[in-house]
């Protein structure tokens, strides 16, 4: 995929993604809001699709997890990349599955060498399943566990080298938890691995609504703000050019507002300093 | 076990029931409240856009205070969480502080439907064309029944966004029948009376057309209003059972 920069699809600004025709902008859905049968939003994404690249992004598939995938899960994800045949498909180091209940969150673990080898086989069902790469991102952190055997680019790093799966580096969540778990966050950008990196990604954070709580959190309900925008620029001379999405899930401004801050990835990725 | 399960095992069960046998302290224990209001957050906003009628009728904070309840004893199953909350209906109707509204539970049902008929399948809908008597005529994927103690359709449809303000005062409290279907792009409510019903439920029976009909009649139906009526509503689809 060329690497231009993309916009989270909300359902709201449909008439004006439609009509958009900024140069290279993509449209990122989350994957489980179209794993329905039919109906209106089904045939709002085919729209999209006609008009934009899709990126499907999934929350839900709990890779980062000592069980497999949901096998009925799974296979709804090949209906809709089947579909849809999305530029890209991506879900998280997380997991949120256990006993039957779905945790709606990014969920951590301690990364050790038996967790790695569980995510490493779940990536492989998923990618030998859906018969395409799937990239994986980091998500936020709020706590550092006791019992990391390996650094999260180590174990990002080695999953992508044993697995093929691509990397979404969202430089907002390495941010959240450098802040969350005191680290530095421009270190923790470098010991990725350039060339695993498929995807970026960019959002707001806030801080805890509970005052007596020093973390921040990973909102997607604010404009990216100067210093993720900073750490974002050095990735980007690193590593090169990658598709950059501007996320935004709470708090929703116009189609307008997003597309200003889209338009600035775009600059930065395009050298285009008059967007930014 | 392995240790990865058992960390996810101890993680769960502190997340849900709140007491963490996890080493951490109180990092440990601010990353849970994090990961718990993040989670809860999703469920009950799903619910909020899954029953928006209930939440309009009881008010934003009072529907919240149930959302909660609910999501912490039937939290989601599964990732889609657009479709999270069949349950909440029959929730509602035992849920103490609304005791006082007992026709909530018909409008949560009925919202319900709304949802199962937003995201059902894209059968081709039935324009009346070719009707062959001996053969059952097929409810289309979106259309439900939703029958009601009360007057839940003439409530749904006064809270719509294309509703007058007079709609509220109009409605007459009385049992209500909700015939929910997608005929275009869009869910349409119909408040249908018992024989429209009736023959919708006989369709869904597999019973011929001919036998439909024919019951239909005998119960004092003006068979070519009420044909025109489903028919233009989208009840039915192409699709005969069977083919």
């Amino acid at each position: 995929m060329t690497p231009t920069a993309g916009l989270g699809f909300k359902m709201e600004h449909l008439d004006e993604a439609l009509s958009a025709t900024d140069p290279g902008l993509w449209f990122e859905v989350h994957a489980e809001n179209y794993m329905v049968d039919g109906g209106p939003r089904l045939a709002a994404l085919a729209a999209l699709r006609a008009q934009h690249p899709i990126s499907v992004h999934g929350v839900g598939l709990s890779i980062a997890s000592s069980q497999p995938p949901s096998r009925t899960h799974l296979l709804r994800l090949k209906h809709l990349c089947d579909r849809t045949q999305p530029v890209l498909v991506s879900d998280h180091l997380a997991w949120q599955r256990w006993d039957g209940v779905h945790h709606a969150d990014f969920l951590p673990f301690p990364r050790t060498r038996a967790a790695l080898a569980h995510t490493a086989d779940n990536v492989a069902m998923v990618q030998d399943t859906l018969g395409r790469q799937l990239l994986v991102e980091n998500p936020s952190l709020y706590v550092n566990l006791p019992g990391h055997a390996m650094s999260e680019a180590e174990f990002l790093n080695e999953l992508a080298l044993v697995t093929g799966c691509g990397l979404i580096l969202d430089v907002n969540n390495v941010y959240v938890s450098a802040h969350n778990l005191s680290f530095d966050a421009a270190k923790a950008l470098q010991a990725i691995n350039g060339d695993a990196v498929a995807e970026t990604h960019l959002a707001g954070h806030a801080a805890d609504s509970d005052p007596s709580s020093p973390l921040l959190i990973d909102t997607h309900g604010a404009p990216v703000n100067a210093a993720v925008w900073s750490l974002y620029a050095q990735l980007i001379e690193r590593i090169g050019p990658r598709p950059t999405l501007i996320e935004r899930d709470d708090d929703i401004p116009g189609f307008g507002a997003l597309i200003a801050e889209r338009n600035r990835a775009h600059g930065l990725l395009t050298g285009q300093p008059e967007y930014v | 076990m392995s240790e990865h399960a058992a960390f996810e095992q101890a993680f769960a069960a502190a997340l849900t029931g709140g007491n963490s046998t996890l080493p951490g302290g109180p990092d440990i224990a601010r990353a849970l409240t994090v990961h718990r209001n993040t989670s809860a957050k999703a469920a009950q906003d799903a619910l909020a856009a899954n029953y928006p009628v209930v939440a309009m009728l009881v008010g934003d904070e009072p529907f919240a205070a149930s959302a909660a309840a609910f999501v912490a004893v039937r939290p989601p199953g599964e990732p889609r969480l657009c479709l999270y909350g069949a349950d909440f209906p029959a929730f509602l109707g035992d849920y103490a502080p609304f005791a006082s509204l007992d026709w909530l539970g018909d409008v949560a049902a009925l919202e319900r439907a709304v949802v199962e008929a937003l995201f059902a399948a894209d059968d081709q809908l039935f324009d009346g064309s070719a009707l062959d008597l001996e053969r059952p005529l097929t409810a289309h994927a979106a259309m439900r029944i939703v029958r009601m103690a009360g007057p839940g359709a003439s409530i749904w449809l006064a809270h719509q966004p294309a509703s007058d303000l007079g709609a509220l005062d109009r409605i007459e409290w009385t049992a209500e029948i909700a015939l929910v279907t997608r005929p275009g792009g869009a869910v349409m409510v119909t408040a249908i009376d018992a024989v429209a019903a009736q023959f919708c439920g006989d369709c869904n029976a597999e019973l011929t057309l001919g036998e439909t009909a024919a019951a239909a009649a005998r119960s004092g139906a003006d068979l070519a209003t009420l044909f025109a009526a489903l028919i233009g509503a989208g009840a039915f689809t192409t699709l005969h059972s069977g083919d």
